[in-house]
């Protein structure tokens, strides 16, 4: 237990570090923007008859800190800000707190994102042992083929494919949003049909994405483990088969753990792209828009909420190492 | 439990194993005769690559991939020829009938389990209906090997010291009552007082439970501490086996002499201890005709170069060598002159 | 298993060169499918190097057939002002070639320097470096490009060769620490060390020859990596416009030929793709063989 703690700990240590680290890249790029925005806002402002205070102070409100302010005082002005959660106003929804634009957009990822993730790494790891059990034959060859290439081929690629095919050659899927937009929202029928309907494609593309990587994750895991000591160890004191795939497949799937973690990370990386080409309103979506609409203060929030979710997702994974081995859970090996 | 008597007896014939290879199938063992006496401890020494551990394996039919034993036997008392049985009845056989020990240094346990655990699932393997039985039955071998039973089956193999894991290792391979124990390298990588331990415990053990038990190691020492009888192996081959005391003392195969000429002794200068010249054979250099051992014997005659020498028996041992026979005397006061 | 790293003969290491060209010989023989890897990969290098030369500067424009269908003329149709898109492949193909090369050598540099380092010095500088490296490879390297580019549009090769090689050398260097402290742990550093090498020949001579295989795979897989984010940031149009880049195209395919509900500009956005796929395709072959080789664990088999 205490070891799970000091593990908890330094994640987090670790996290805060690189919420810090992402916040001031925000902050510097905000500031450093060509052109200015700030003090064309507050120009602006000013035109509209207010004070110069008045729309310093206006501005400050959109993006968390006085545009008149010197460096230093603005970056402890942004993190405080920050610190008490509040991101800024959202320039392209007027009105609104940047941190409802981002947990409105955020349902939109995540769901998808955790969808396909379990189900590409179900499929992929099942798939990782044939692979390593038939490895000299022609199905684990095709299999580890096919793992490499939807591995190595980059999500928009997959996504523009299906995309191409199921919306333009066969349109049986819709091509963008995410419900039909002519059904009352609701806990209806036919709104979560048309929900399930409109998620189809992203999730199998997110799925797809990172089937490849699992498959060979795990079969190469499971190659080293079948030529660990113990399993021969355990075929010679007559172990069934099913008691061995057991010990294999536990053992094989452990180091995956880590990469889940790294592959949520990507997967936040590929959402943009998914989300841009079937057009939904995630994250992603939210981060490009707040780009090409100049909402900088939408857009360090995005960047933000995006890190986060890869750091909880890495705390996450390694949590769930530290309960299914022992020895990390001891403190036996130190990585 | 009560069966001290079904000490089993093993006869291997002829037996050869091979690997494929780029180059073809080679043999890692080839025509190897030898007889485990019922209730003996027998002891195979050799370098690495001799083909000890393969032989080790052929007794439990488990020969690994890309290996396969191409010819021979291994009969068993009471199960048959190993070699013919597959699939459940093979599997059955191993753990039940015949226990494996490993090696020390090779992690043997399942590191995500308890030994608790994996031992149930020996038991439920085996279809052991009274686990709690099979339980008392492991804390109370491991407790006669000096440990303490219940905490070693809460374990993790990572909290077991070498000597400890290596004890376990011998728990697993008697508890469901086998009376026929391989070991393979049992104390290799040990330190020497754990591995005096280790030996006793084997000593023990074998005489306690009535046990036909066969030692692998690449240490004289071993042998010389445990064994009954010897078999020494080269290149695939046994070349020379016969009653430990006897060939110990008086080794007759060249290749026996080299290594015992090669043990340092307590009395006497260590330059007496000498090294035997060249390398051991690897599965590809090794000769495919003529004696194996040739390219390092001292007592190379031009027939080594061409012929195969069978294993003939000389009194209580049974010799491989050209140079080995009724003029053995008058040889070697040829080549010492 | 085969690469040594004590000093030995130079006839010792022209037999271990003989062997390893025997070994990437026989690799290739036993899947003739990795043959087609190195082929498609020479074959994009002499697109990159000669394709644009093949063309005008300012490629023809035919604005009667805007959109063409795929014809004997234009194999992919053409593009929304009725340039050749199998042109606007090729011309474009340089630029992915250039950014790629730039890329690789500032990771494989980085890379290398700083695992090397690294592993080589441990205690106190190891432990800020691979802090340093574990962040750079957990912020999200895409979100970050994107940022970026509000306040630089980085879309020259030479800048985006750039950009991408400083954010890509994170597993470049952590595969290098990671060789060379498994070979500090055999032992081999110290024993070359008593033998009185100095520090420079150690690594230069023994080191680096052993690691070389290591660092130009994830060389490779980072490079690709770098050729996606490329052409991704231009499809997602947060960089200036150029006519000839897969990026772009893939962009006016999807956002202004409306690709993905009509079937006009399916052509247009699928030359583009498809070269993508082809340049995997002779990537992951490359590094399959190169994985086989230099893998004695999978050689074994």
């Amino acid at each position: 237990m205490k070891q799970i703690a000091r593990r908890l700990a330094g994640h987090l240590a670790r996290g805060l570090a690189m919420i810090l680290v992402v916040t001031t890249i925000s902050f510097l790029i905000i500031r450093s923007i060509p052109g200015d925005p700030m003090a064309a806002k507050a120009q602006k402002l000013m035109e509209q008859g207010m004070s110069p205070e008045q729309a310093d102070r206006a501005v400050a409100v959109l993006y968390g800190f006085l545009p008149s302010g010197g460096m230093w005082d603005q970056y402890v002005d942004y993190m405080t800000g920050l610190a008490r959660l509040d991101l800024g106003q959202s320039l392209t929804v007027p009105g609104t707190g940047v941190s409802t634009v981002l947990l409105g957009a955020a349902q939109w990822t995540v769901l998808p994102v955790l969808a396909g993730t379990l189900l590409s790494f179900l499929l992929g790891v099942t798939m990782g042992v044939y692979a390593a059990i038939k490895r000299s034959g022609k199905l684990g060859d095709a299999l580890a083929v096919s793992g490499s290439l939807l591995h190595g081929v980059p999500q928009y690629v997959l996504a523009m494919l299906l995309a191409a095919i199921f919306t333009t050659l066969i349109p049986i899927l819709p091509a963008g949003g995410t419900a039909d937009i002519m059904i009352e929202p609701g806990f209806n029928a036919p709104y979560i049909g048309s929900l399930i309907e409109h998620a189809t494609l992203p999730v199998v593309t997110y799925a797809l994405a990172s089937y490849g990587g699992w498959i060979l994750a795990m079969k190469s895991s499971v190659v080293t483990v079948l030529g660990d000591d113990f399993i021969l160890a355990a075929e010679l004191r007559g172990l069934k088969r099913s008691f061995i795939f057991r010990y294999v497949a536990r053992n094989a799937i452990l180091p995956l753990f880590t990469i889940l973690a790294l592959s949520i990370g990507l997967l936040f990386g590929g959402a943009i792209f998914i989300e841009k080409i079937f057009n939904y309103p995630g994250l992603g979506l939210l981060l490009i828009d707040s780009i090409s609409g100049r909402d900088y203060a939408l857009m360090g929030g995005a960047f933000l909420l995006i890190t986060v979710a890869i750091i909880i997702a890495n705390i996450a994974a390694d949590l769930l190492y530290t309960v299914i081995d022992p020895r990390v859970r001891d403190g036996a090996e130190s990585s | 439990m009560t069966n001290a008597s079904t000490a089993p007896g093993v006869r291997i014939g002829d037996l050869t194993v091979v690997y494929k290879t780029q180059a073809g199938e080679l043999p890692a063992v080839s025509g190897v005769s030898l007889e485990l006496a019922p209730g003996s401890i027998t002891g195979v020494v050799g370098e690495s690559g001799s083909g000890k551990s393969t032989l080790a394996l052929s007794l439990l039919n488990a020969v690994q991939s890309p290996g396969r034993i191409s010819g021979g036997s291994v009969e068993i008392d009471g199960l048959g020829d190993v070699v013919g049985l597959r699939g459940e009845s093979l599997r059955k056989a191993r753990g039940r009938h015949i226990g494996y020990v490993f090696q020390a240094a090779q992690n043997s346990l399942n590191p995500l389990k308890t030994v608790g655990k994996q031992l149930l699932d020996l038991g439920r393997s085996h279809g052991v209906d009274d686990l709690r039985g099979l339980v008392r039955e492991a804390k109370e071998l491991l407790g006669r090997m000096g440990l303490d039973g219940a905490r070693v089956l809460d374990s993790h193999q990572h909290e077991l010291s070498g000597g400890m894991r290596q004890r376990v290792g011998i728990m697993l391979a008697l508890v469901l009552n086998a009376h026929l124990v391989v070991l393979d390298e049992p104390t290799t990588a040990l330190d020497m007082i754990t591995q005096a331990t280790i030996l006793r415990i084997i000593r023990e053990v074998h005489e306690e439970r009535g046990l036909t038990t066969l030692v692998i190691t690449h240490d004289i020492g071993v042998v010389a501490e445990v064994a009954d009888r010897l078999a020494v192996m080269y290149g695939g081959r046994i070349v020379e086996q016969g009653p430990t005391g006897a060939v110990l003392g008086a080794p007759s195969h060249p290749y026996t002499k080299g290594l015992i000429k090669a043990i340092p002794r307590l009395v006497g200068s260590l330059d007496e201890a000498r090294a035997l010249p060249g390398r051991p054979p690897t599965l590809a250099t090794v000769p495919t005709t003529g004696c194996v051992f040739r390219e390092r014997c001292a007592e190379r005659m031009d027939v080594c170069d061409s012929d195969d020498p069978p294993a003939l028996a000389h009194g209580d041992r049974i010799v491989a060598c050209h140079a080995v026979g009724t003029s053995e005397p008058a040889q070697l006061q040829e080549e010492v002159a | 298993m085969s690469v040594t790293i004590m000093p030995e003969a130079g006839g010792a290491h022209a037999t271990l060169r003989r062997n390893f060209w025997r070994g990437v010989w026989r690799v290739m023989k036993r899947k003739p499918s990795r043959l087609v890897g190195v082929v498609i990969m020479a074959g994009f290098a002499f697109m990159g190097i000669a394709g644009p030369l093949l063309y005008p500067a300012q490629l023809p424009r035919d604005t009667d057939a805007l959109y063409a269908p795929p014809s004997w003329q234009h194999p992919f149709g053409t593009d929304f002002e009725g340039t050749d898109v199998v042109a606007l492949v090729v011309t474009g193909s340089q630029y992915v070639l250039l950014t790629a090369v730039i890329t690789a050598v500032i990771t494989v540099v980085l890379g290398t320097g700083i695992g090397l380092f690294s592993g080589f010095k441990r205690g106190r500088w190891d432990t800020v470096l691979m802090r340093v490296t574990d962040m750079k490879l957990t912020i999200p390297g895409l979100p970050l490009l994107l940022v970026l580019s509000t306040v630089w549009k980085f879309s020259a090769a030479f800048e985006m060769g750039l950009v991408l090689g400083l954010l890509g050398w994170g597993g470049v260097a952590r595969a290098v620490r990671a060789q060379t402290l498994s070979l500090r742990e055999r032992g081999f550093i110290e024993a070359a060390r008593g033998l009185g090498l100095s520090t420079t020949h150690i690594v230069g001579r023994e080191l680096l020859p052993s690691m070389a295989p290591y660092i130009a795979m994830n060389a490779l897989i980072a490079v690709t990596g770098a050729v996606y984010a490329q052409v991704g940031l231009f499809f997602l149009g947060v960089l200036p416009f150029e006519a000839s880049n897969w990026g772009v195209m893939l962009n006016t395919a999807v956002f202004g030929g409306g690709a993905l509900t009509t079937t006009a500009a399916l052509p247009y956005l699928m030359a583009p793709l498809l070269a993508i796929l082809l340049l995997t395709l002779g990537i992951v072959l490359v590094v399959d063989a190169m994985d086989e080789i230099f893998n004695p664990r999978l050689r074994e088999e």
